[in-house]
């Protein structure tokens, strides 16, 4: 609504009306990767927060963490990420009342998607990754686009960064095609201390080339025993 | 920021031309914006046409400097075949051709000014579309819209020099405190028969218009707080 | 149209009604830069941080923004890559030509007056925004020369999309007369301060000190960052891991280039 009142785009002639050029929408880059493993997640995401050619936070963390096995990072728009991330929390809350028991990485997933579409035709621009684990203990990752189409993968990378991480997980982690019959195991087999090492290595060499990733990177890895946290700093300018 | 800083470089500007009992005076503010920057804050907005003919330049820096030197080019060149100085009414009007010709090329607003032999001081306004103008004396620039009233009222033909320079200085100075595209220090330039006279007046020493800040007070009376003795100049 | 000058124009129409159709035009390399120049006691500082973009992609992260003019000129460019190097390119040649007829030293005024007239008939098309510093004969000089044919003379300029951070550097800290060592680290913390606040800046600190007589390029005058972290577990691809699916093999011919040459007058150089 407060779009509408704020940008018809055109005039009644049809011409463009006195501030063509505002829009509802800021893109504050970041980058986001999440690696699914046998009994293992490891979920990263960058700390600078920018507009155009400016930083605005060297220190600005894109996760939202549900619980010690539920992680959601947030790429694209800083502030419908916040208004995201609020509304899921509660959500997150009101549905474990609701149904007395904790919440699962799939019904989050779900969750995500639905409060994605719910705003079709108004989307919140963000790029959304899901990461845990699942009921079976096995890392789980969900990938979506901006007005919720999601699946479930093995690994996935999300943000200002992603042409350039997305193509060096799929030739480092064997992405299997979901369409091959029998089923082939699409979760990485790498042993966790590697796929840390290659998360670290991807997010230093996007901060050579992408001007919005840089500063640090923050690195959760979710095991069964919960939640670690390593800050690796990355190049500032 | 980045699209602001590319657009085109303008002299959103004061500038002003008053002619008095034997010459002129041009004055000018020498603010240079893109967008909301300031690109340079000691600009010198008063060109050479010859060496006693001088012009305010308004409007592209780009267009007006570059527009400056043709001018300086053909009218060097005519005053080699003439073997004399030109007057001050052909140098505007060479440049007043000029705009009119190119005038969907150009953003030039200009004030053309000096002396000669013929005329004594005189001024004229070269606006937009290439018009020329014979006035005693004229405003130009986006200052100018604040200080209409102040000239019209307070030029009087056969001022003094001094008279003339101090009215010069006090109307730029009016529209820099007002005008948010022109500030910095103000330029000016006096012609008459003895030659030309260049004038600068810092920022700091620009009187302060009514609602503006004093300049700050030199840091022996700011620190000392003392008394009154030390106030006075 | 009628050709006139290096370019031509004829393509801008089509191009313009393929853009109203929606077809992307290409990208252009732009050093989106922080470059910036003072004058000290003895001569003129230059200074220009070492990343190029293209979007907010890294096209280069070490590339060289400070360009030569003459042996007493050098030239700091920011805006489309292809465009600065050009336009310097000219201006040095002109004025090797011009010293050639002259025997005198180039003056750095005659650079900048070809410098502004040829971007002022190209009306802000040919997008390259220049700090231009040297020492002649009149001693030290320093300008700022904008896409559009606009120059300024100062004692302390800045340039590109790092401008201001660089320039709030200079507004603190210039002073009239500094001596080299407090000018050459004025112009690396002014650059230090795009390279680290503005995006389209990055990587490494180039500085130029021209004096009378005198010219130190210090190239990568100061490295910043090195990569933060190193792999434990590096990737190595033994050979083989491509297969070979096919091999051919030619014999060489080995006539030399000379004989090749003298046979037909096909290739003969164009040097109109």
């Amino acid at each position: 609504m407060a779009y509408q009142m704020a940008t018809p785009a055109h005039s009644a002639h049809g011409a463009p009306r006195a501030h063509p050029s505002w829009s509802p929408y800021d893109n504050n880059g970041g980058t986001c990767v999440a690696v699914a493993g046998q009994d293992y997640c490891v979920v990263a995401a960058s700390t600078r927060m920018s507009t155009g050619f400016s930083i605005l936070k060297r220190d600005s963390s894109l996760f939202l963490q549900l619980s010690d096995q539920l992680v959601i990072v947030t790429a694209g728009f800083q502030a419908d990420s916040r208004t995201l991330h609020k509304t899921l929390q509660t959500r997150y809350v009101q549905y474990q009342f609701a149904h007395r028991r904790p919440m699962s990485v799939g019904a989050m997933a779900q969750l995500l998607g639905n409060t994605l579409y719910y705003k079709r035709f108004f989307p919140y621009y963000t790029f959304n990754l899901c990461a845990g684990l699942d009921a079976e203990g096995k890392g789980a990752v969900y990938t979506y686009d901006a007005v919720g189409s999601h699946e479930r993968v093995g690994f996935s990378c999300q943000g200002s960064g992603k042409d350039l991480i997305q193509p060096v997980l799929d030739n480092q982690l064997k992405a299997a095609s979901p369409l091959v019959l029998p089923p082939e195991e699409w979760m990485t087999s790498l042993p966790l201390a590697e796929a840390v090492d290659l998360v670290k290595d991807a997010f230093v060499s996007a901060g050579e080339r992408d001007i919005y990733t840089g500063d640090a990177v923050e690195i959760l890895i979710i095991t069964k025993e919960g939640t670690r946290k390593e800050v690796i700093p990355l190049k500032k300018d | 920021m980045e699209a602001e800083l590319n657009q085109a470089v303008s002299l959103g500007t004061t500038i002003m031309a008053a002619a008095y009992d034997g010459g002129v005076v041009l004055g000018a503010d020498s603010r240079t914006s893109t967008g909301n920057y300031v690109a340079n804050r000691v600009t010198d907005k008063l060109t050479p046409l010859t060496d006693k003919v001088y012009v305010c330049r308004s409007g592209s820096a780009a267009d007006t400097q570059n527009l400056a030197a043709y001018v300086q080019l053909y009218l060097h060149q005519h005053q080699m075949e003439l073997g004399g100085d030109v007057s001050v009414r052909t140098a505007a009007r060479l440049a007043q051709q000029i705009v009119y010709s190119n005038k969907a090329m150009l953003q030039a607003g200009l004030i053309v000014a000096g002396w000669d032999a013929r005329d004594n001081g005189s001024v004229y306004g070269v606006p937009l579309g290439g018009t020329l103008l014979k006035v005693p004396f004229t405003i130009g620039g986006s200052g100018s819209a604040y200080i209409y009233g102040f000239c019209d009222k307070n030029w009087k033909p056969g001022m003094s020099e001094a008279d003339c320079h101090a009215f010069v200085v006090k109307a730029v100075s009016h529209a820099m405190a007002r005008d948010g595209s022109s500030g910095g220090c103000i330029r000016t330039i006096v012609i008459n028969k003895d030659g030309v006279k260049r004038h600068f007046l810092p920022n700091n020493e620009i009187l302060a218009a009514y609602g503006e800040l004093q300049p700050p007070l030199p840091a022996s009376i700011a620190v000392g707080g003392g008394g009154a003795a030390e106030m006075s100049p | 149209m009628v050709a006139s000058g290096p370019f031509d124009f004829d393509l801008c129409s089509r191009n313009a009604y393929l853009e109203s159709k929606g077809v992307k035009p290409p990208r252009l390399t732009k050093t989106g830069t922080t470059i910036v120049g003072l004058i000290f006691k003895d001569g003129v500082v230059l200074g220009a941080d070492t990343r190029s973009t293209s979007d907010t992609t890294v096209a280069d992260k070490n590339c060289e923004k400070i360009h030569f003019i003459a042996p007493n000129i050098y030239c700091c460019g920011a805006g489309t890559a292809a465009d600065t190097e050009n336009v310097t390119g000219m201006v040095s040649s002109a004025l090797e030509l011009h010293r050639y007829a002259t025997d005198r030293e180039s003056r750095v005024v005659t650079a900048m007056t070809m410098l502004k007239s040829h971007l002022f008939r190209y009306q802000g098309h040919v997008s390259a925004a220049l700090v231009l510093g040297g020492v002649d004969l009149r001693g030290p000089h320093l300008f700022t020369v904008y896409p559009h044919g606009s120059t300024d003379s100062l004692p302390y300029a800045t340039m590109g999309s790092g401008s201001l951070n660089a320039m709030a550097v200079f507004e603190e800290g210039y002073k009239e007369g500094l001596d080299r060592m407090g000018a050459v680290k004025l112009v690396a913390r002014a650059i230090r301060s795009g390279i680290f606040n503005d995006l389209g800046s990055g990587s490494n600190v180039d500085v130029c000190v021209i004096t009378r007589g005198k010219v130190d390029y210090m190239r990568n005058y100061e490295y910043l960052m090195d990569k933060t972290v190193a792999r434990e577990t590096p990737v190595v691809y033994p050979p083989g891991t491509a297969p070979v699916l096919k091999e051919k093999r030619w014999k060489i011919n080995s006539t030399r280039p000379s004989e090749a040459a003298a046979g037909g007058s096909a290739e003969a150089m164009d040097v109109s």
